[in-house]
């Protein structure tokens, strides 16, 4: 290390103050710790250890330019902060750790893991079929509004959930595929309509949820029905009125909890809330809240599908074309079936009634 | 190989906003993006020091690690660059950007900003070197020219330093050395994880 | 707002080569696009491009060569590419900047590493230079105000109206009738060209932008010694070991001085700033001192009450070099006591005698001022107390130290010069009929003929009316006024007008004219003004106004000359945009209407520019080297100046001067010895090869090596002291070793040294003295011969006692917040004429403490520069790359004002003034200001009192970012001397909006 040296005898003249010439009883004085950064380069020329720290603090300095268009312009660097799972570090760099350190990994494996046992439960288990035969009389399940409100929802949610995995996964499995650029055009078509879809799934979730609360409204058999987990490992399945425990988990932990966090962090996301500055470091948190939740979230769905196809006969005709047989309303909904038959619901809902649905549906409530 | 870096000496630098509009005129940069930008603490009162910045083009860059579309790529000169017929506008980059160094052409809602900009420490883009293709999306390629970043050549008062990490580090020490003080080079620690000027810095090491 | 970059468009414009089809380009790229990348990675991976080599780092600058091998990096287009020199035309720094023009259309921009002013350095408005080839905001084409809207209309018709309607107002009223306001921002041979057209034309109604910048300092600083120019360089001042800023933000105001400055501070020196503002520049300093605004002669007497009480003066200087400063000691001792000294401007006596001691340890030390001291009612006290200060330490006619007077615009110095000043001829020749005479000569007219322009003789050599009063010229009483007639037109020749004070009165004025012309690239601020809607009645109903496109400096040549008084020339760029025309053009065009062209022409050659005739910048500069001997721009030929920017690279950075022989490969002048731009004074003729000066008075040179003394320009005698400068001292080698004055025949004749003149020499000089010898041939013997200085060898003054004040006395300003200062130290008495016009002092003050106003009215306003902007802001405020930087006109209060009021920062605030004026601007709550005072920028227009301009502009010619001006709302006050207005301290109050 002799550059400097050399630097400094060559420079003819006066030389420039030293900082070790400063007083060493600078230091000593009980205020140090609390000067600004002007009193301290009087007492240490040079000194801007004061500065420093702010900066690190992420103080925001001045700048020139609006805050209307650039608010975080005099913010010179990101402060440090410690997310849940990132070291005490820099807003952006500690988001980074969360996002490529946690939730990516992890959330590749929840979902991976979900799969997986999904898999396995159908082939170790098996769809859930009819123990007795189908009467060929039809109840309707889902009126005609109820479809067209899931399907919505679900289109949307799929859509969201394709792109937004395309967005999050999608350099690790796709792109060493198809190539950057086409990746890239992708991505970008997705991403856009991840963002505009978003707002069409608050407005189906929102019917949703006006649509189906009632009939998840909790009762004393969902204690029931979740203590034997459905029966789905084995045992009988626990009667259930129209939704099961298990439904009303998805409706209540999938739809309404975990779709509000999904919602309000996404609109946030997007840039949709109004009166809002939206900065960096109000950006990084509602990511990883829409990360994590939306994540959580398809996992469940997950399930949720596996049991609306795959999992259960009848199942996905209920929700497809509204009715369901006689049969697996007693099988599956015991309670519900109960009321049905005994008229305190009606079998038929929807003004509109398919001429084949009619004759059976005639016959239960005589 | 040279590894390019910046260094914005804030005992010099005057908030004279000349490597700003330096970037604005040489790399054609619309209203509203602004690859540099240059911030005062302490406005007004003793201690006031003004910082220039850009993308410091890090070694181990947040921002590339974050992309979802993996648009970034660094050059033998350790430049960090983008290519915006990939990049899908997500904004992640800024979020873990420590210096705020992504731009985006707009704001709008729905998360519409557009493709990210920012400095390329005027070595274009990944089209072809000095083609028109380059100079739109990303301004002029002066490296390939055999010159500096134009903010670093036309700062006012050689505040603003750019070019190979161990020349600017000499520099900057030589003028540390003959005033006796102002030794931290500003950014440096985040950027390239060495607070050192001079330090050769690890390549590609997590801080 | 958002702007997108422009795509296409006339003329404009980086990429302006269309692709050939939008769609197909795109497709093309789209397609291109849509394969893997990978590939075109691997472009990144070229030879050559190996960064470690040839990176030339200096201490300063760094560049790397082009050492590419690569060959020709293939460039958008392949047009013609060619490089051109220009220098930055916003202020009096000079840096130059590289052109790249291709096919016409100026491309890109380069730094100049060589130029030993700027080494490729540029602040925000340099860096921008490029925007005005672009132009987007201007003008394009004349435009006559008809029933309150701008039409477009023919350059022959526009020159055909006004020259017919200024006949007729010359003929009803006489040519003083009209107002011609030249500019700071021509070119020497423009700014020259103006005051000859203005002569022609028969009146000293002339001004520009110097009355409202420098007038006191030139004033003052010329009668303290000699020239009222700065003394030294920008370069100069890394020699300095203290360097005290008082009345200068240079980092914003002339940024890349600071290059030099920090540069010095990093070697050691000390920085010094006293400012009301902790600026950007105080940011910088060692010590920071707050005065009050407008106090600065009791500071800087504080120190030197500090320097003579213990004996810090240099007297072996004193006693050779300075006249009077014995009487000023005596003054500084009794009256500028530490007492009174903290009384009046607010700093401690240790604060005062800390900075003492700093300029009297560290020696050689400079003092830097600006507008600061300038712009004030008793500026040109302000500025000769600088230089008594700096005499004091002996600081003058030394490398590191002089005054550093940082001048304004970029040519306000050659303006001020050799341009349209309303009390001199280019080159401070006075209005006697002996200058008159002499430069009748050098016209190639007859004196008779300039004189019958004239109304009469006596107006021939009574100095105009100032620019600062131009509007009391066309409102005051006409019996009060010293000519005919008041002023009926007025000619905005590359002015703004919310730059003047009085923006209440200002707009009475223009609405009562008969003719308003505005001749400008940026005409939309007076032309906004003038179409607003005036008070009910008091609208002239014949009054015409037109706005006539200029070009700018980028679409024409010539030379301009820095602070420094270094001259660089300029080439053209590009041609003048849209239907813009180069305002010597113009000039030529109006004189061929007033029928004088062929006399205004008569020595120059002409050119074509877009089909029309133009005179040729260089012959004009010949022109002026044939005639402005007094002010030393004789040396300075074309070839000269063109061979200095063709070989930047050969000067030295710190003392100026061209390190070797080198010929130039163009014209083969050899810059051997030279300083760079041969900075005036450069004497005698180009051939005689001056090299020009670089510090002034500097007696440790020889006159051929830039040397010099203080001017003999006030007798040899005064109250029986000698004025001469005494025994032993005078300039390196000079054969005369006492003092001695000026040069004329006599004294060449009495030295015996008559006969080292040539025969035509000794033809042309017979009766004459060196200022008017047209050979200069006196000069050539005086200096090279004997190495004498032409204008003599004399002390300089520290009592001016032609002056109101001749031992500067601090008065406190016409608008104050302390009446009970101002009862101690009153403002001057009331003038009846002075430059043509009733001027008020004591009346005004009296009336202000009379009628309470320091309470109403409690706060100090001042105003002063952002780096973004320049002068009226309508040039840079239409460039979208500095528009950006500032979009708000603001004002600077102290938090605990602010609190007081109950004003957020960042909320709007409305200041009021005593003029009745209200202004709406964004408060910036600061500590930037003391308590006491607030600050807004002058740079904005384009709102008037809460309401925004825009429907007045002409379509499209209005700038990006418009605001309030602060001129709006100031008051009346000007400096006793020079008539600068008073811009730096008047009062105001702030409230809530
Ligand atoms: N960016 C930019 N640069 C410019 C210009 C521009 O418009 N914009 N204009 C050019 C021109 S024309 C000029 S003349 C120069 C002017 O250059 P400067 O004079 O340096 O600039 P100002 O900001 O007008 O004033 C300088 C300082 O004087 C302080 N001041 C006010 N009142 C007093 C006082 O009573 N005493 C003292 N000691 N200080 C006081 C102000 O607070 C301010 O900080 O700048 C030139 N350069
Ligand atoms: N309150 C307050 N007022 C001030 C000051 C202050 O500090 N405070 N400072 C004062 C000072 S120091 C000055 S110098 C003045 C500056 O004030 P101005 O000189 O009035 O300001 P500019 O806007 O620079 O005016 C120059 C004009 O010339 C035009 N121009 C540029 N190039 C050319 C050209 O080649 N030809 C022609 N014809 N026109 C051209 C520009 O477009 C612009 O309109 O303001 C003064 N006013
Ligand atoms: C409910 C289903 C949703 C799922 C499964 C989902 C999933 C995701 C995923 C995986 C990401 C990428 C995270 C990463 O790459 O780190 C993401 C990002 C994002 N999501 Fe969602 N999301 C859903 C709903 C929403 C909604 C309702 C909105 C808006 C209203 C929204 C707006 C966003 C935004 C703005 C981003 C950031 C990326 C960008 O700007 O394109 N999302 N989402
Ligand atoms: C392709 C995706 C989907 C399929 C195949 C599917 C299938 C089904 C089926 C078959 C039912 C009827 C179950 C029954 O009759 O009891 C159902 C009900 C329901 N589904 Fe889906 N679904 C999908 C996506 C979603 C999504 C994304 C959500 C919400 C985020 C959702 C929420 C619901 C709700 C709330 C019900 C009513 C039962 C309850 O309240 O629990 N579904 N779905
Ligand atoms: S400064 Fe920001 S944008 Fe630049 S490389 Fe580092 S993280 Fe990326
Ligand atoms: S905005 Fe573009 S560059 Fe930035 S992370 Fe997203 S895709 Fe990558
Ligand atoms: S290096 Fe180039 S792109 Fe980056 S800020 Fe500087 S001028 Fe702009
Ligand atoms: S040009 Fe230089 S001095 Fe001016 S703001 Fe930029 S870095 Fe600072
Ligand atoms: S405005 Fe002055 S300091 Fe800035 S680039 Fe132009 S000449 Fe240089
Ligand atoms: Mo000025």
């Amino acid at each position: 290390q002799t550059a400097p040296s050399q630097a400094a005898a060559q420079t003819s003249g006066i030389q420039g103050q030293n900082i070790f010439e400063v007083k060493p009883e600078a230091s000593a004085d009980p205020d140090y710790l609390k000067q600004s950064n002007g009193e301290r380069n009087k007492v240490q020329p040079g000194n801007n250890a004061p500065m420093w720290r702010q900066v690190s603090g992420g103080i925001t300095g001045y700048s020139s330019l609006p805050l209307t268009e650039a608010p975080e312009a005099g913010n010179l660097i990101q402060r440090f902060v410690q997310y849940p799972g990132s070291r005490y570090t820099n807003a952006g760099e500690a988001w980074r750790q969360v996002r490529n350190n946690w939730i990516i990994p992890y959330g590749a494996a929840l979902l991976f893991v979900t799969l997986l046992a999904l898999v396995i439960f159908y082939f170790a288990r098996g769809p859930i079929t009819l123990h007795s035969p189908e009467t060929g009389r039809k109840i309707e399940r889902f009126t005609p509004f109820e479809r067209a409100t899931h399907w919505s929802n679900a289109i949307a949610f799929v859509t969201l959930a394709l792109s937004g995995l395309v967005m999050a996964f999608g350099k690790f499995f796709l792109l060493p595929v198809i190539g950057a650029s086409l990746f890239g055009w992708l991505t970008y078509a997705l991403k856009n309509v991840h963002n505009f879809v978003g707002p069409l799934f608050v407005v189906t979730t929102a019917f949703m949820i006006v649509t189906f609360i009632r009939s998840n409204w909790p009762s004393k058999d969902d204690l029931q029905w979740l203590m034997k987990a459905g029966g789905l490992f084995g045992g009988t399945e626990p009667p259930s009125h129209r939704f099961n425990a298990g439904e009303k988990v998805v409706f209540w932990g999938g739809l309404l909890f975990l779709g509000s966090i999904v919602i309000g962090s996404g609109l946030f996301l997007d840039k949709l809330l109004p009166g809002v500055v939206y900065v960096r470091g109000d950006m990084q948190v509602a990511h990883m809240i829409h990360a994590v939740a939306t994540l959580l979230m398809m996992a469940l769905i997950m399930g949720h599908i596996y049991i609306g196809t795959l999992g259960m006969k009848g199942a996905y005709k209920a929700m497809r074309e509204g009715d369901v047989d006689e049969t697996w309303a007693r099988e599956h909904h015991k309670l519900w079936y109960d009321d049905i038959v005994a008229g305190k619901i009606p079998a038929q809902r929807s003004a509109v009634q398919p001429a084949a649905r009619r004759a059976g549906a005639g016959g239960i409530s005589t | 190989m040279a590894r390019m870096k910046f260094v914005c000496d804030s005992e010099r630098c005057i908030e004279c906003n000349g490597c700003v509009t330096a970037c604005k005129n040489e790399n054609e940069v619309p209203w509203g993006v602004n690859r540099r930008r240059v911030v005062t603490l302490n406005d007004g009162v003793p201690g006031e020091k003004s910082i220039s910045v850009a993308c410091m083009h890090c070694s181990d860059a947040p921002c590339m690690a974050v992309c979802p579309v993996q648009c970034f790529y660094r050059t033998e000169e350790g430049v960090v660059l983008h290519d915006k017929d990939v990049c899908i506008g997500c904004g992640y980059c800024s979020y873990a950007c420590p210096f705020g160094a992504p731009q985006f052409p707009s704001q709008g809602n729905f998360g519409m900003r557009g493709k990210m900009d920012k400095c390329t420490f005027c070595a274009g883009g990944p089209e072809v070197n000095g083609s028109e293709a380059e100079f739109e999306k990303y301004g002029r390629n002066r490296l390939a020219e055999g010159k500096l970043p134009a903010c670093a050549e036309m700062c006012s008062t050689k505040a603003l330093l750019a070019g190979d990490g161990d020349v600017v580090a000499d520099i900057f020490r030589t003028r540390v050395v003959q005033r006796g003080k102002g030794a931290e080079v500003w950014g440096w620690g985040t950027a390239y994880g060495s607070k050192v000027a001079g330090n050769p810095p690890v390549e590609g090491v997590k801080k | 707002m958002l702007l997108t970059p422009r795509k296409s468009g006339p003329a404009v414009g980086g990429a302006a080569i269309a692709p050939a089809l939008p769609f197909i380009d795109s497709l093309r790229r789209g397609l291109a696009n849509a394969l893997p990348t990978l590939d075109r990675r691997a472009f990144l991976r070229r030879s050559g491009i190996g960064v470690g080599v040839g990176l030339a780092a200096g201490q300063l600058t760094l560049m790397r060569k082009a050492a590419a091998a690569e060959g020709p990096v293939s460039r958008v287009g392949a047009g013609k590419v060619e490089v051109k020199r220009t220098v930055c035309s916003h202020c009096s720094v000079g840096c130059a900047s590289d052109a790249v023009v291709e096919n016409g259309v100026w491309v890109r921009q380069e730094p100049v590493f060589d130029s030993p002013i700027n080494l490729g350095a540029h602040c925000a408005k340099g860096a921008a230079l490029r925007e005005h080839g672009h132009g987007e905001y201007r003008l394009r084409y004349p435009m006559k105000l008809v029933n309150g809207k701008y039409e477009r209309i023919s350059w022959d018709t526009a020159l055909e109206e006004v020259s017919a309607k200024i006949k007729e107002l010359r003929q009803a009223s006489g040519p003083d009738a009209i107002y011609w306001i030249g500019s700071s921002k021509h070119n020497n041979e423009q700014a020259y060209l103006l005051r000859k057209f203005v002569s022609f034309f028969g009146s000293n109604n002339c001004d520009h932008q110097a009355r409202i910048c420098h007038s006191t300092t030139v004033a003052g600083v010329a009668n303290t010694w000699g020239y009222g120019a700065m003394t030294n360089s920008y370069n100069d001042m890394r020699n300095a070991k203290v360097a005290m800023y008082i009345g200068s933000n240079a980092a914003e105001a002339h940024p890349v001085s600071m290059l030099h400055l920090l540069h010095a501070k990093e070697r050691g020196c000390k920085v010094v700033v006293v400012d009301p503002r902790f600026t950007r520049t105080a940011a910088k300093s060692d010590e920071y001192v707050r005065i009050r605004s407008g106090s600065d002669i009791a500071f800087l007497f504080g120190i030197l009450h500090h320097i003579f009480k213990n004996g810090w003066e240099d007297k072996k200087y004193l006693e050779a070099r300075v006249f009077g400063m014995d009487k000023v000691r005596d003054e500084v001792m009794t009256k500028w006591t530490p007492d009174k000294v903290e009384e009046a401007c607010g700093v401690p006596e240790a604060t005062v005698l800390k900075v003492a001691t700093l300029l009297n340890e560290n020696r050689p030390g400079t003092i830097v001022w600006c507008m600061g001291q300038t712009q004030h009612t008793i500026g040109n006290a302000i500025v000769r107390a600088s230089c008594i200060l700096q005499l004091a330490l002996g600081n003058i006619g030394r490398t590191g130290g002089g005054t550093n007077i940082f001048r304004g615009h970029d040519n306000v110095q050659g303006a001020t010069d050799v341009g349209p000043n309303p009390d001199s001829l280019p080159s401070y020749y006075g209005l006697a009929e002996g200058s008159w005479r002499h430069f009748a000569a050098a016209w190639g007219v007859d004196y008779e003929w300039i004189k019958k322009q004239f109304a009469s003789p006596a107006m021939m050599t009574k100095p105009g009316i100032t620019l600062s009063r131009w509007i009391d010229g066309v409102l005051e009483k006409n019996e009060l006024i010293d000519q005919d007639s008041n002023l009926r037109g007025v000619v905005y020749w590359g002015h703004s007008p919310n730059s003047q004070t009085r923006g209440l009165e200002m707009k009475r004025a223009m609405d009562k004219l008969d003719l308003l012309v505005v001749i400008d690239p940026y005409p939309s601020a007076t032309a906004a003004m003038a179409a607003m809607p005036g008070a009910q009645g008091q609208v002239n109903p014949n009054r015409a106004v037109y706005l006539l496109p200029a070009c700018t400096q980028f679409e024409t040549s010539g030379s301009v000359t820095a602070s420094n008084r270094s001259l660089q020339w300029r080439e053209k760029v590009i041609d003048p945009l849209w239907e813009s025309r180069s305002d010597h053009m113009i000039m030529y065009q109006f004189a061929q209407k007033f029928g004088f062209a062929n006399e205004l022409v008569k020595n120059y050659k002409m050119q074509k520019v877009k089909g029309m005739d133009e005179p040729v910048p260089d012959d004009i500069l010949r022109e002026i080297n044939r005639s402005c001997w007094a002010a030393g721009y004789t040396g300075q030929s074309p070839e000269r100046l063109q061979a200095h920017m063709r070989n930047m690279a050969a000067f030295d950075v710190s003392t100026l001067r061209a390190k070797g022989p080198l010929k130039d490969k163009v014209n083969g002048y050899d810059i051997e010895g030279d300083y760079f731009g041969l900075p005036w004074p450069c004497y005698g003729t180009p051939e005689l090869k001056h090299p020009g000066s670089p510090n002034l008075y500097d007696t440790s040179k020889h006159v051929m090596d830039g040397g010099g003394n203080f001017r003999a320009n006030f007798g040899v005698e005064r109250d029986g002291k000698n004025l001469l400068a005494e025994d032993g001292s005078c300039s390196l080698g000079a054969d005369i070793t006492t003092g001695y004055p000026e040069l004329d025949h006599v004294l060449l004749k009495k030295l015996g040294w008559w006969e080292e003149l040539t025969e035509p020499e000794k033809k042309a000089a017979e009766g004459k003295n060196w200022k008017t010898d047209p050979s200069g041939g006196m000069i050539r013997v005086f200096m090279k011969n004997h190495g004498c200085h032409p204008f003599g060898n004399a002390k300089a003054r520290a009592v001016v006692w032609n002056f109101p004040d001749p031992i500067p006395q601090h008065r406190e300003p016409l608008y104050g917040n302390r009446p009970d200062l101002a009862a101690k130290y009153p403002t001057h008495n009331d003038m009846a004429t002075f430059w043509r016009l009733p001027t008020l002092y004591k009346s005004v003050q009296d009336k202000n403490i009379a009628d309470n106003l320091a309470r109403k009215f409690p706060l100090v306003l001042t105003s002063g520069r952002l780096v973004e902007y320049e002068g009226g802001g309508e040039e840079t405020r239409s460039n979208p790359w500095l528009a950006e930087l500032q979009q708000e006109m603001f004002i600077e209060i102290n938090p605990k004002v602010a609190a007081e009021k109950g004003i957020l920062n960042g909320a709007r605030a409305w200041v009021h003034t005593p003029t009745g004026a209200k202004l709406n601007v964004q408060a910036l709550v600061t500590e930037r200001v003391g308590p006491d005072t607030v600050f807004m920028p002058f740079h904005f227009s384009g709102h008037w009192q809460g309401v925004d301009m825009l429907p007045f502009y002409p379509n499209g010619a209005a700038p990006v970012v418009r605001g309030e001006a602060i001129n709006t709302g100031t008051t009346y006050g000007y400096d006793s001397v020079t008539m600068m207005q008073e811009t730096k301290t008047t009062v105001c109050n702030v409230e809530k909006a």
